[in-house]
């Protein structure tokens, strides 16, 4: 199947290689939440809620000298095309969830909330390719709506290699097509990689390429993200009275 | 959710007592319901309904099935309504299976009819194909995203304005040569057929604070209930089905007068529910 068209160099969307999806967050989307954020890459639409800093509901699981962090992964009954009939504690979903935490985790600054626990929580509501990007973009700007303490804005994107081309931001139709995906998280200011997962194999010197692509749309998102952050904070200036 | 403390819970008290809620509403006045139709692409029918901050998504996918053997003229339908930990973290895990099940089947009840599928709100004989060998089976998922009391409200109006957006594919139907055989089924991906929903009910729930019933509880409020009856009204005033919550018993006269109560709200509520899916079609037609 031509994923990339080889006389025009569109793709099947019609976007060029190196082209994003249209990105749009949103803050403060569940009211009861103490942050919580919508994400949407394309067509995958995810919900990020976050609650906490509060008291550890397992005091077997308490850390003296740090915050807890406890993520947890769900997609809707209607976010794929076939209906699912499990919506979480899948292996795929448990294994989402995993990383999400850890990702999120290296960017809290824990230390200087010990005794306490940080929920977050990701729904998917669409999924079109790109939901464990999309998870980390929504848990940061929830994260940051709660107003929790982090070293840097974490952001996300994905990237893979069809007809040989590196193609950004792939969607389910060219993740589907069974080449390499490579997953990239980055902290965007401080400019390190949290964040690595391919699936597939590719050569060394095209994964160079590959990934100094993803890292190239994570710092797109990053950028986008640092907009929304400072729209909303006018908001509430506003709101203030200030 | 936060523990109450006893002042708080003597002025949520005393407010219903004096028909002046927290946020200023009368004792039988709903919050304001936003909403949005189409809101999942890939579904045959979508709405999202917010109502104050508890916010719902319903999704309606129809796929083809056999009918039952008991109801060979009927199609089928299934409700499952999830309940994300978005909306509260005890939902997390399988904390909210507890809760899922139960609107579920209040759902069911509402909707659907009894055992042998007669006096269903949806009618279940427009779902047929081929008599007794194809039907239609519509999966009616609900996802609570955010939670402010009144789910089970929330949902059926959900359910309701996604069955009106709902397009049942048009089938060209080719019978096998004997009757055994199974027939060929070619779906139409052009042509659709709307849902007829005039006679789809609404919930409107009742909950006992002290002495007297509120419509559409915020949680503070649902926490301080003795008990709740939710009733479900469809448009000519019959009453389509009845759950009643919470330990407390109630006297049956009490009883009969919160489904008259609820009776005459549900009519107000359903013209503003037709009212906002006529508005959503207009936008989305636009």
């Amino acid at each position: 199947m031509e994923y990339v068209n080889p006389l025009t160099g569109f793709r099947l969307d019609g976007r060029r290689p190196n082209e994003m999806r249209q990105i749009r967050g949103e803050i403060g989307v569940v009211a009861k939440a103490d942050g919580s954020a919508l994400f949407e890459m394309g067509n995958t639409k995810v919900i990020a809620a976050v609650y906490g800093p509060r008291e550890v509901r397992n005091k077997g699981q308490q850390i003296n000298n740090q915050a807890l962090v406890r993520c947890e992964y769900g997609m809707a009954n209607f976010s794929t095309g076939d209906r699912r009939r499990k919506p979480k504690g899948d292996r795929r979903s448990t294994e989402i969830s995993l990383v999400i935490r850890q990702t999120m985790e290296a960017c809290i600054l824990t230390h200087l909330m010990p005794h306490s626990q940080i929920d977050i929580f990701v729904q998917v509501l669409q999924a079109d390719g790109g939901t464990r990007s999309a998870c980390i973009n929504a848990a940061t700007l929830a994260l940051a709506d709660a107003g929790i303490p982090m070293r840097d804005i974490v952001t996300s994107c994905s990237a893979g290699y069809l007809c040989s081309t590196p193609l950004l931001d792939l969607n389910y139709v060219e993740d589907s097509a069974g080449g390499p995906d490579v997953t990239v998280g980055i902290l965007a200011k401080m400019d390190k990689v949290t964040l690595l997962q391919m699936d597939a194999k590719l050569p060394m010197d095209i994964f160079e390429n590959v990934m100094q692509l993803a890292i190239e749309g994570c710092k797109a998102v990053a950028h986008y993200i640092r907009e929304v952050l400072l729209e909303h904070t006018k908001q509430l200036e506003c709101h203030r009275g200030a | 959710m936060v523990g109450l403390s006893t002042g708080e819970k003597h002025f949520i008290h005393g407010g219903i007592a004096q028909d002046l809620r927290s946020d200023g509403r009368k004792r039988l006045h709903f919050r304001p319901i936003s909403v949005e139709t189409g809101v999942i692409p890939q579904a045959n029918g979508s709405a999202r309904v917010r109502l104050g901050a508890t916010d719902v998504i319903v999704s309606i996918k129809a796929e083809l099935g056999k009918p039952n053997s008991f109801q060979p003229d009927k199609g089928k339908v299934a409700i499952f309504i999830d309940c994300s930990p978005t909306a509260a973290p005890e939902f997390e895990g399988r904390g909210g299976e507890e809760l899922s099940s139960e609107l579920s089947v209040a759902l069911e009840r509402c909707f659907l009819g009894g055992k042998t599928g007669t006096g269903a709100g949806i009618d279940l004989s427009s779902l047929i194909v081929v008599e007794g060998k194809v039907c239609w089976d519509l999966y009616i998922d609900g996802l609570v995203i955010s939670s402010d009391g009144n789910l089970l409200d929330a949902l059926a109006a959900a359910i309701k304005v996604a069955l009106s957006n709902t397009g049942i594919p048009k089938v060209n139907v080719d019978l096998g040569a004997s009757p055994d055989d199974q027939p060929e089924v070619d779906v139409s991906d052009e042509e659709f057929l709307q849902f007829d929903t005039s006679g789809v009910p609404v919930v409107v729930t009742l909950t006992k604070v002290g002495r007297h019933y509120i419509v559409d509880a915020t949680l503070e409020e649902e926490s301080q209930m003795s008990s709740a009856v939710s009733v479900s009204v469809n448009r000519h005033g019959h009453i389509c089905g009845l759950t009643k919550r919470g330990g407390a018993g109630l006297d049956p006269s009490v009883i009969l007068d919160m489904i008259s109560v609820a009776k005459h709200v549900s009519q107000n509520l359903i013209s503003v529910l037709d009212s906002e899916i006529a508005a959503a079609e207009a936008n989305a037609d636009e």
